[in-house]
């Protein structure tokens, strides 16, 4: 009896030893911070020293309410959406594409698709990020490539209208304006008056100047505009979350396919079974656990967007590609409002508890089946 | 044995005198705002921070170099830590990380550190504490800034048969001649948000609605719904709608700017005076990006073409300069304070603020060392267009952040035209109502 009363305090002695240090570790690193940032989001502190500074009292809950009504925090919340969404339902089911083409040498060259896939995980999210905004920004060359092809067929277009050369006319002048860009001739406040004047500054032998000259003034030029749009302005940062990451997950997906005995799948198939029953009958049901664990690691992958998002477009422009860590950032370091900042920290600690039980969920009812 | 013992002995003096020397010195922490990739940085090392490392080796001086939103953010972790340092690059206004510095009184009065001899070389208005959000000579201003230059590339005006602009109606009329020669008329690289609002409307307010104006509307006794206000910001719209400005430059990077002016894809840019340093010669790689032979021959500077309807002609945007300042960490009659003004003097003396001026990084408010004689056609040119200006304010020198940042936001929405200036009147008054009373 008495050694078993050792025994167990023993036991939990020891049990306490090498949990105490975790737990510390927790609390200074994540408990703490957590519990301060709750106080912050519901105090009037204002920054400096927070004990021994100016004065800060408990004011309750003004900054979530603030939140509440303010549009750019719904805007970073859909935005932090799109991303789960694209994680999830984009990279995960991709990947798994990718590595059954490749697995079941459906595509030839397998083991060059899978290094140039797998390539953008390799690389520094950051470099990766000015990488895209070179290719999509303005004067990048997405727009100076679009560019081009309109002023070329412009040029085709203006071919036509000077076949017998250069001969002023109001004819001339009409079927200018008939193949120009609309949003080219807005500039001019009468476009028929005003380009008369234009072309009266040139001679019949100054032909191709003209037409250069004429392509540059009314070709159609495309600009990414489009990236000031909510919603659609995150259409290429989402392209980028998929094709940086689908490869992580077509490595994933390849290594456990590799697992599953060939044996099986020959057998299926001298059975007469078609690529669709392997596909849904064999390999799909092997894979169910890791497809659950991809899912849970790529959705918490999706809370870490920052540093992608602030290389390519600095949550811009007029912050519609913001999420909700670039946000918190901006609230504290360029409007230097702390509770209001860590109302926003808090909001993403909900959200990813949210996930979190998204995930368990996932977890419970797909996962480790295989 | 002894060889071992004399190897110990020296290992131990290797070890230990260096630390014996350190721990006399003063430590004074600095915490200092430069861009390493701008010309003049080599000599902003050499010739400010190691030559007095050098020349004091009582002072151990630590110095941590940061640029833009990382120095702004490293600025506000040491303050909320409670780790100021004793020498920091400040703002006089309100902007970013110099916030906290005013409102929370954590930056000491330099006059009386610094003594009314030693300030006697420096412009009135660089001395001025009214200037400062604090009311105090917070930090002291190493130049005044210009926010609106219109850097005019007059070589390849003249090539199209066009002069710089005086007026708007001029500067219109040039649109349809450049756009021809795959020229942009005015650019106004606005990716980062605040070069529309602190490069270009500040003077287009300053000119259609006047100071008094922004007072009342800061005051609250103005309303940004007001016809004059939204006057001005329909002028800001009508710069795209007549293309005088391309969309395009809304989500164009800060730093493209320079390298379109210089290679002739612009005919005009429209950056703060400070961006002159851009052009000149980097010492370190003997390049310049407009040849000091062109500078003079091919460029000039002038203030933004006269608007119609304006009320306050020919001002332009200008504020007291950024400088550095002296913490509350550092305690009077300390060790460290004496090691502080050493260093602010220094900073502010001829030799470095010679240098500045020579390396283009600013004119300095210190007028004992404004010679510019051997210096490139650049410095002088912007110089001489400074003294032809009226300064009118900068608005995120005045506004309180929540509000310009909500304009600086819209300035890029009407550029793109998914604003309308009413509209954006209407959330600039929705942004200034929400303020803390």
């Amino acid at each position: 009896m008495e050694l078993a009363l050792r025994r167990r305090a023993e036991e939990q002695r020891a049990y306490w030893l090498f949990v105490s240090p975790a737990v510390i570790l927790y609390a200074l690193v994540l408990a703490f911070p957590i519990v301060v940032s709750i106080l912050l989001s519901l105090s009037n502190y204002n920054g400096g020293l927070m004990f021994g500074g100016k004065p800060w009292s408990i004011v309750g809950l003004q900054q979530y309410g603030k939140l509440i009504h303010d549009p750019q925090f719904w805007l970073a919340f859909r935005n932090n959406i799109y991303i789960v969404l694209i994680s999830a339902f984009g990279q995960v089911p991709l990947g798994f594409v990718f590595a059954y083409l490749i697995y079941r040498k459906i595509v030839k060259g397998g083991e060059f698709w899978q290094a140039i896939l797998y390539a953008p995980n390799i690389i520094s999210v950051v470099v990766l990020g000015l990488l895209w905004k070179m290719i999509v920004n303005s004067n990048g060359l997405l727009e100076d490539v679009l560019n081009r092809l309109y002023a070329h067929g412009f040029l085709g277009s203006l071919n036509h209208v000077f076949a017998n050369g250069f001969v002023m006319s109001d004819d001339l002048v009409r079927q200018l304006i008939k193949i120009a860009d609309p949003g080219a001739l807005a500039t001019f406040s009468d476009p028929f008056t005003d380009l008369k004047d234009f072309l009266a500054g040139y001679t019949p032998d100054q032909l191709s100047v003209l037409k250069s000259d004429l392509t540059n003034l009314l070709a159609r030029r495309w600009s990414p505009e489009f990236m000031a749009r909510p919603g659609v302005a995150m259409l290429p940062i989402l392209f980028v979350f998929l094709w940086c990451w689908t490869g992580l997950y077509l490595i994933m997906f390849l290594a456990n396919m590799q697992k599953i005995d060939k044996e099986i799948i020959e057998a299926a198939r001298i059975d007469g079974a078609g690529e669709g029953q392997v596909l849904s009958r064999i390999v799909l049901p092997s894979l169910s656990g890791v497809i659950a664990n991809a899912v849970i690691l790529c959705i918490a992958g999706s809370l870490n967007s920052f540093t992608l998002i602030w290389a390519m477009t600095g949550g811009g422009p007029m912050n519609v590609t913001e999420v909700l860590s670039i946000y918190m950032y901006r609230t504290a370091v360029v409007s230097v409002n702390y509770p209001l900042s860590n109302a926003i920290a808090m909001s993403i600690v909900a959200f990813s508890l949210v996930l979190i039980a998204l995930t368990k969920l996932v977890e419970k009812r797909w996962g480790g089946r295989e | 044995m002894k060889k071992i013992l004399f190897f110990a002995l020296v290992l131990a003096l290797a070890v230990f005198l260096p630390m014996t020397a350190t721990a006399q010195a003063t430590p004074l922490k600095f915490l200092y705002y430069a861009d390493a990739t701008q010309a003049g940085y080599q000599e902003d090392m050499d010739e400010f921070i190691q030559k007095f490392k050098d020349d004091n080796p009582d002072i151990d001086l630590q110095v941590e170099i940061l640029f833009s939103q990382a120095y702004h953010q490293k600025l506000g972790a040491y303050i909320a830590s409670g780790q100021l340092p004793d020498v920091v690059y400040m703002w006089p206004t309100n902007r970013d990380s110099s916030l906290l510095l005013h409102s929370l009184k954590l930056v000491r009065d330099l006059k009386p550190l610094l003594g009314a001899d030693f300030l006697k070389p420096f412009t009135a208005s660089a001395l001025n504490p009214n200037a400062q959000a604090s009311k105090k000579l917070a930090e002291l201003p190493q130049s005044f800034t210009y926010t609106t230059t219109v850097y005019v590339n007059k070589k390849l005006l003249a090539d199209n048969g066009l002069t710089p602009p005086k007026t708007y109606a001029q500067m219109k009329a040039m649109v349809t001649k450049l756009k021809a020669k795959g020229v942009q008329t005015l650019l106004l690289p606005d990716g980062d948000q605040w070069p529309a609002q602190s490069c270009l409307f500040s003077t287009i307010a300053g000119r259609m609605v006047g100071d008094v104006f922004t007072d009342n509307l800061v005051a609250g006794k103005a309303k940004f719904t007001s016809p004059s206000f939204v006057a001005a910001l329909t002028f800001y719209a009508t710069l795209f709608k007549d293309g005088v400005i391309d969309k395009n430059n809304m989500t164009m990077g800060y730093g493209d700017g320079p390298g379109l002016l210089a290679s002739g894809k612009a005919a005009m840019f429209v950056d703060g005076d400070w961006r002159v340093g851009a052009y000149l010669t980097d010492k370190s790689t003997g390049q310049a990006l407009i040849p000091p032979d062109n500078q003079a021959t091919d460029f000039v500077f002038i203030n933004f073409p006269a608007i119609p309807n304006e009320k306050f002609p020919g001002v332009a945007s200008g504020i007291a300069g950024v400088g550095l300042g002296i913490t509350t960490a550092v305690k009077p009659g300390s060790d460290v304070e004496k090691a502080a003004v050493k260093l602010l003097k220094w900073y502010y003396g001829p030799e470095v603020q010679a240098m500045k001026l020579r390396t283009g990084a600013f004119i300095p408010t210190r007028t004992d060392v404004l010679n510019f004689e051997g210096l490139e056609p650049f410095n002088k040119m912007i110089n001489d267009y400074k003294n032809t200006l009226k300064p009118s304010y900068v608005i995120d020198g005045v506004w309180h952040p929540d509000v310009f940042n909500v304009l600086n936001a819209g300035l890029q929405a009407i550029g793109l035209g998914s604003e309308t200036p009413a509209g954006l009147a209407k959330k600039l008054q929705a942004a200034q109502d929400g303020l803390p009373k």
